[in-house]
């Protein structure tokens, strides 16, 4: 018999409760219909609602309370960095819902591993086992923060799932090519597609999430639907929307804010309140939601996951490697 | 009709301060996630991006008038100069102040200007300056006292100005912002066809 002790994350995170939340209308009507994952299965939820519905993240009886207050969610699903769709903050929430289709989604594993194989979104999600739902706080490079409530499962059974070769050491995460959908990538404003890298521990660490909703529902379009990467301990662009590749590498992948300013954006991406972004400093974050004059707070090392984290890059030089 | 508007100073006044208002107008209106999200962020960078606009704009009227020397209406715009200008120093003041209310007071500003210096920092910080002596400036007592030849050399400051403006504002953004190119572009063109005209008229017939 395991003895579980709770996770760090856990026990400010986890767990739903209902105030939390403004409405969960999707997930009162599964509960209503009495439909847990099996019958959502049968009920091929992806037809019924966006891809990845019908996955009710089960909650953690064990740690009722959250010490995050997560984000309105209206700034959550209206003040988005998704270049794709534009660059204003407001663009992503117009321009990703005028026809972008992420249903059906099919994601691929591929590389240096024993398992290469093309998902349905959905179909990867039964595999996996259901989702469960973290609330994590969310620090962009732009200097400010959200608490977001997802809804997802960790990357290291994606990983497991997959089985990498002993020579794999990194992950090369690739998103969507659609420039007739997505305005972004007809203008060319960045590299396209965006792509995204970790190291294959950062990968496995028990922090790193791939998320499928937010707020108990399937994630909106310009949140990066139906599939994203959640880093918490890193800023927000490593945080690579609507993925359709997951490729295990030998060598460090390219990403693509390093590919446009590689003395700005690193590798890396730690959060980390003593190494400067060449225009401003990252000492501080302003709260998004948090009102005209009391909405500002100081960065914490590593986003405030030091514990979970900093094992990782012991004898790595920060400030070299940002 | 148009050039009796563009000599009113009540016109004029009124176009300045429009700017201001119509920041208010979505406050109250309509409902914008990003100015909630932020406030003091999108109210700063709306005052920052006024200015800007002011700026450019108030430099145009001397090369139009002196590529249209017979033009009643680049005339009528000469008479504002300097109410224009201030107006630019205005914005750019509640720009700053709204900056240093989003981030808390003076620490991020002083970290950014002095221990860790940063470019894009340095150079709103400068242009500040420059407008605000060349506000000071504008008052009728100091313009006698200074005398006609060094107040002209001092505001011609204005240029570099204008130029770390237009640094500060592409900086200011992760891409290069394409509004930068309309906001300071006609004004380019005008100062080189101006200076074309100078060089001709200038050689000995």
């Amino acid at each position: 018999m395991l003895i579980r002790t709770p996770k760090d994350w856990e026990t400010s995170a986890a767990v739903t409760t209902e105030s939390h939340y403004h409405a969960r209308p999707r997930r009162e009507f599964l509960r209503t219909l009495g439909v847990g994952l099996a019958g959502a299965a049968l009920l091929r939820p992806g037809s019924l609602f966006a891809a990845t519905a019908g996955f009710p993240p089960k909650p953690n009886p064990l740690y009722p309370a959250s010490a995050l207050k997560p984000t309105a969610e209206e700034y959550v699903t209206g003040y988005n960095n998704f270049y794709e769709f534009g660059t204003d903050k407001e663009d992503p929430k117009v321009q990703a819902n005028k026809g972008w289709k992420t249903d059906p989604w099919t994601i691929e594993l591929k590389g240096l591993v024993n398992h290469p194989a093309k998902f349905d979104v959905n179909e990867l999600i039964k595999k996996i086992g259901g989702i469960e739902e973290r609330i994590y706080r969310f620090r962009c490079v732009e200097a400010w923060s959200m608490v977001i409530p997802w809804d997802g499962f960790a990357l290291a059974k994606l990983v497991a799932l997959a089985d990498p070769k002993p020579e794999a050491k990194y992950l090369k995460f690739t998103s969507f090519q659609d420039p007739k959908s997505a305005i972004g990538q007809r203008e060319g404003n960045l590299d396209y597609p965006y792509v995204e890298g970790l190291r294959i521990d950062e990968a496995m660490n028990e922090l790193a999430f791939l998320a499928t909703g937010i707020f108990g529902k399937p994630l909106p379009n310009q949140n990066g639907s139906p599939i994203r990467l959640v880093t918490p301990w890193k800023y927000g662009f490593k945080n690579i929307k609507s993925i359709v590749t997951v490729e295990f590498t030998a060598t460090q992948p390219k990403n693509t804010w390093n590919i446009m300013a590689a003395n700005e954006y690193g590798f890396y991406a730690n959060v980390n309140p003593k190494v400067d972004h060449p225009r401003w400093s990252q000492a501080s974050e302003r709260i998004i939601g948090g009102g005209f004059l009391s909405g500002r707070q100081d960065t914490l090392m590593f986003n405030g996951y030091e514990k979970q984290v900093a094992a990782l890059y012991q004898g790595l030089d920060l400030k070299k490697n940002y | 009709m148009l050039e009796k508007l563009l000599r009113s100073k009540i016109f004029i006044w009124t176009l300045l301060v429009l700017p201001g208002l119509w920041l208010a107008w979505p406050l109250f209106v309509t409902h914008r996630p990003a100015l909630g999200a932020d406030p003091l962020k999108f109210i700063y960078l709306h005052f920052g991006f006024v200015a800007c606009v002011l700026l450019a704009i108030v430099l145009t009227f001397t090369p139009l008038r002196v590529l249209f020397p017979k033009s009643k209406l680049a005339l009528a715009l000469n008479r504002h100069r300097r109410l224009v200008g201030v107006a630019s120093f205005a914005y750019a003041l509640l720009h700053l102040t709204a900056y240093l209310l989003h981030e808390g007071g003076f620490r991020t500003l002083l970290h950014d200007a002095f221990e860790k210096p940063k470019l894009f920092i340095l150079a709103g910080l400068a242009t500040f300056t420059i407008l605000l002596v060349l506000a000071v400036t504008s008052l009728h007592a100091l313009v006698r006292w200074m005398g006609g030849k060094r107040w002209k050399n001092l505001h011609r400051l204005v240029y570099l100005a204008a130029a770390l403006a237009a640094y500060h504002q592409i900086y200011a953004r992760k891409l290069f912002p394409v509004q930068v190119l309309w906001i300071f572009g006609p004004l380019a063109l005008l100062e080189v066809a101006r200076i074309l005209r100078q060089r001709s008229k200038a050689r000995p017939a």
